[in-house]
């Protein structure tokens, strides 16, 4: 049976139907139609699904639908402004962080959770907020750079 | 992957979370971050007719000091307890274990809770529970009792608790002067693993005299459950820490365990690592045992 659940993303708030076996970022990429949210293992390995609920950064594969209700959630569509793109999207632009950017979306915001607790973190700790984040393509390097960029 | 369907609750209380267990008795399960019980309904190793949500029950989440003991909530996550200063002074050890398990993006979602719950023998956090004689709140609608954590674990993926039953909290006493901590975990990466071997070890000294009084080593994933070893303990109790004793007790704490051989490591392996890891948390238990005065 279908559940009504109501939540923020990005800022707007929506009232969607659910049955219980959806997860987050089911919800988010097929019922939102917000597919920058990338779908990799769907088992918690890889970091594809990471968006910022109630602004801490989880696998949103492993989170139900149903448990998001009530909640915020930040995807990477929610980062831009009026200004422009979010320093770290810009950052990762400019070092050239981005080949296919499966891995892109969560990076940003496993990075974003980290700059928002601790705005000019040592690269070991850059290196601790992504470790759950894999990418297939760039190699990590340019990733943290770009992330050290950012916190300038 | 398709979770398999399943009926949900969300109770805001414990009390009613119990009544809820007690009503779907063995059709029901606890879910907590659903960081283990999702990824084996994925891989439907699980199929629960019901599932009991215990992320919107507050009195779950509490971590707090009072009277010499440390009480953590079930559904303290792992991430809090990584980050608590109160864990980090009066339970080293555990915040050690809780910032080696899995990923940022995992530890945001984990709970303590079901790291015990899903009776892992790798799991992160039991054997730095076990040394400091941790006790689990254990809760129904037939009231509370309370298990040691070491009485808890029955084998891989089972436990010591009735199918209505869910634990409410995890007390910790927290150590005396003189009295310190270490655990360690092995894996092929830093992150995002399972461990080859975990350990941790206690160790409460008499004063300034320096004899070992009272002594604990746990071993992970050597095992269908995480281990004492009593051998190691025995070595060490009433005697000076030094050195070659700590050799002595890693030699012991080898003999005690039981490493199976898989595509993470060879037995041998395993079994060499016991006694590295136990030398190497013993040597941390002392620095910070003598740190505490
Ligand atoms: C990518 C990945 C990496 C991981 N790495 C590690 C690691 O390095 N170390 C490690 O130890 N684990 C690891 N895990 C396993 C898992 O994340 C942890 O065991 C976690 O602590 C489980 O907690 P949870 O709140 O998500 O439990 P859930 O998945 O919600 O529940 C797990 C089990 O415990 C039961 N349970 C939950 N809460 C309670 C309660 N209050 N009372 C009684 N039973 C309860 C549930 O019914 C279920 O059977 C990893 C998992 C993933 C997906
Ligand atoms: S899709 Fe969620 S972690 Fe891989
Ligand atoms: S850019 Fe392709 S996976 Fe990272």
């Amino acid at each position: 049976m279908k559940q009504l659940i109501r939540l923020t993303v990005n800022d707007r708030e929506y009232e969607v139907g659910v049955d219980p076996n959806t997860t987050l970022v089911d919800l988010l990429r097929g019922h939102l139609g917000l597919t920058g949210t990338k779908k990799g293992c769907d088992l918690g390995d890889c970091g594809a699904c990471t968006v910022l609920l109630d602004g801490k950064a989880v696998n949103s594969c492993l989170v139900l639908a149903v448990q998001a209700g009530d909640r915020t959630v930040q995807t990477i569509e929610g980062l831009e402004t009026a200004q422009g793109l979010h320093p770290l999207q810009q950052a990762f632009i400019e070092k050239g962080a981005i080949q296919c950017g499966f891995c892109s979306s969560g990076m940003i915001l496993s990075a974003k959770e980290l700059l928002d607790r601790s705005p000019h973190p040592a690269e070991p700790e850059i290196r601790r907020a992504i470790s759950g984040n894999l990418c297939r393509c760039t190699g990590y390097q340019k990733i943290i750079e770009a992330i050290k960029d950012a916190a300038r | 992957m398709i979770l398999p369907k399943f009926e949900f609750h969300e109770p805001t209380s414990i009390s009613d979370a119990c009544e809820l267990m007690a009503r779907h008795r063995g059709e029901a399960r606890l879910l907590a971050g659903g960081t283990d019980l999702l990824v084996n309904m994925k891989k439907k190793v699980l199929n629960p007719k019901r599932l009991v949500s215990l992320g919107r029950i507050p009195e779950l989440t509490q971590v707090e000091r009072s009277n010499g003991t440390l009480w953590i909530g079930a559904g303290a996550t792992v991430s809090a307890i990584a980050a608590s200063a109160m864990v980090a002074r009066d339970a080293s050890a555990l915040g050690l274990g809780a910032r080696a398990l899995g990923t940022p993006l995992i530890r945001n979602l984990a709970t303590i809770g079901g790291n015990i719950g899903s009776a892992r023998p790798a799991a992160d956090l039991p054997p730095a529970l076990i040394v400091y004689g941790a006790v689990l709140v254990l809760r129904s609608v037939a009231g509370e009792r309370r298990l040691p954590i070491g009485e808890f674990f029955k084998g891989p993926g089972l436990t010591a608790a009735h199918e209505d039953e869910l634990i409410a909290a995890v007390v910790i006493q927290v150590p005396a002067g003189y009295a310190g901590a270490g655990y360690l975990n092995l894996g092929v990466r830093k992150a995002q693993d399972c461990n080859i071997v975990n350990v941790a070890s206690y160790l409460e000294l008499d004063g300034r005299a320096e004899v070992i009084r009272a002594a604990r080593v746990a071993l992970g994933s050597v095992g269908p459950t995480p281990l004492r070893s009593p051998s190691a303990e025995a070595v060490l109790i009433g005697q000076k820490p030094t050195e070659a004793l700590f050799d002595l007790a890693a030699d012991a704490a080898q003999r005690d365990c039981m490493p199976i051989l898989d595509f993470r490591g060879s037995a041998e392996y395993r079994r060499d690592m016991v006694g590295v890891l136990a030398r190497r948390t013993l040597t941390m238990a002392l620095a910070e045992a003598r740190s505490r005065n």
